[in-house]
């Protein structure tokens, strides 16, 4: 009976497939790659559709924790209990790379990042994001709401938040000079020529770490915002190549598939820029451990 | 970011294209990055911080009530220790209490027996004394009887009054005779 049902749902979706690889083009202009302004708001800043999303996630948000910490007890239940388990999960989680001393001073940061993505890359999967809009002078779509990580000024301004923490952790707990010195200076004990030699070949590859430093936060930009928009872009023009009617149905087994995505990119995000903190601080506490 | 875009393109054009492309603008941007650090306000303010604080005072409440039940579990130990201690003493005087009283049983019930002996004793030796005395009342009783009942019957035999001398040779005569 199970399998019947299975292989059921299989036709009938493999079946819809047939007009998708029949059409010789993929049927309208698909998903625009940057978000749409819907209306302009104080002062001159145009609110745009991801905008919208991001708003409505920062509500969400605000409101489940809200909710979960108003009546705190010490014997949890309901949504505080899981919110204890999400906090005690990721600190555990982060404590294993980046240590018990940098975990306590930067876990704001790279839980906030984790769950941000994570609620809105789920948001960006309801029904009605990206369906639910006005026609253009086109006559396509824009829609009122966009998932918020499809939108590259969200991601850049995520990648640069973070840039710019990474710096003034590194300053702080390495030192300007540990700082400067962890870059340029040779790793490991030379003498004579040698020395000289690796002194110079270190600082050449001091200067490539700064570009590879650099380039750091246009990776994490395009990585979050290719996948996000990959994948709704994905479900756009697989609804796009058949009837309405059935529009659903050569996006569902994506839906699944951008489940995962939706937590894989939170979570490959949040650890990247944990690993590329940990590379910079690794010694970081180690004096007071010590001590 | 921006200054490796921008040294990476031949002139200013190529950035503002490809951000043009994408759609990057500095006031969207602005925005997001507000949007973002709010966020970030709100979990630490309304979320990690009490959440985590609340996670800490369990961690210290429980190594607290670990720390107790430590305490209650050596207090328990000492306890048990003292309350087996003084079981054994109590054991060990009720022991030599109940000797003790065996002993003072044991003397007194013989005291009492030795008692007990001497006044049957006492007893004994008034009864023989009285005894003897009652026999040897009743002895010389019966001799005078016996004395005046032969007088009697020899005088009435032999019809003549019989003097002091005679009924005392009679008596003498009449008790040899029966003592023997």
């Amino acid at each position: 009976m199970t399998h019947r049902t299975i292989y059921t749902t299989l036709i009938a979706w493999l079946s819809c497939l047939v007009p998708v690889f029949a059409s010789g083009e993929a049927g309208g202009e698909g998903l625009p790659v940057k978000a749409a302004p819907l209306f302009e708001s104080f002062p001159n800043i145009p609110i745009t559709n991801s905008m919208l999303m991001v708003w409505i996630s920062v509500a969400i948000i605000t409101l489940f924790c809200r909710s979960a910490t108003r009546k705190m007890s010490l014997v949890p239940s309901g949504v505080q209990n899981f919110a204890e388990w999400v906090v005690e999960s990721l600190y555990d989680f982060l404590s294993n790379i980046l240590g018990a001393y940098m975990v306590k001073k930067t876990f704001w940061f790279f839980a906030s990042i984790f769950l941000f993505i994570l609620v809105n890359n789920l948001l960006g999967l309801f029904p009605g994001v990206g369906t639910i809009g006005t026609y253009n002078e086109h006559g396509h779509i824009v829609g009122y709401f966009r998932g918020g990580m499809a939108d590259l000024n969200m991601t850049m301004s995520m990648a640069l938040v973070f840039f710019a923490l990474w710096t003034y952790w590194a300053i702080t707990e390495n030192g300007m000079g540990g700082f400067l010195s962890h870059i340029f200076a040779p790793k490991g004990v030379f003498h004579g020529f040698m020395k000289v030699f690796m002194v110079v070949i270190f600082i050449i590859v001091g200067f490539l770490e700064i570009i590879s430093i650099c380039v750091r936060p246009v990776a994490l930009t395009f990585r979050l915002f290719g996948n996000i928009y990959g994948g709704e872009q994905t479900m756009e023009k697989l609804m796009d190549l058949v009837p309405e009617q059935i529009a659903f149905l050569p996006a569902l087994p994506f839906m699944f598939m951008e489940l995962l995505v939706a937590f894989v990119q939170a979570l490959v995000f949040m650890l990247l820029t944990a690993v590329f903190l940990r590379l910079i601080c690794e010694h970081a506490g180690e004096e007071g451990a010590h001590h | 970011m921006f200054t490796i875009l921008a040294s990476s393109a031949e002139s200013g054009n190529a950035v503002s294209e490809l951000f043009g492309q994408f759609g990057v603008n500095w006031k969207f941007f602005i925005a997001q990055s507000i949007n973002f650090v709010l966020v970030m306000f709100v979990l630490w303010k309304f979320a990690f911080g009490p959440i985590q604080k609340m996670l800490e005072e369990r961690r210290e409440r429980i190594a607290s009530g670990e720390d107790k039940l430590k305490l209650i579990e050596k207090q328990l130990a000492e306890s048990e220790a003292t309350t087996a201690a003084a079981i054994a003493k109590a054991s060990e005087d009720a022991a030599r209490m109940i000797n003790e009283a065996k002993l003072g049983a044991a003397a007194f019930t013989e005291q009492k027996a030795q008692e007990a002996i001497a006044q049957a004793q006492q007893i004994l030796a008034k009864a023989e004394i009285a005894a003897k005395a009652d026999r040897d009342r009743l002895s010389t009783e019966l001799k005078r009887e016996f004395g005046r009942l032969v007088a009697s019957t020899a005088s009435q035999v032999t019809g003549k009054v019989l003097t002091a001398d005679d009924q005392k040779r009679i008596n003498e005569d009449a008790l040899a005779k029966v003592e023997a």
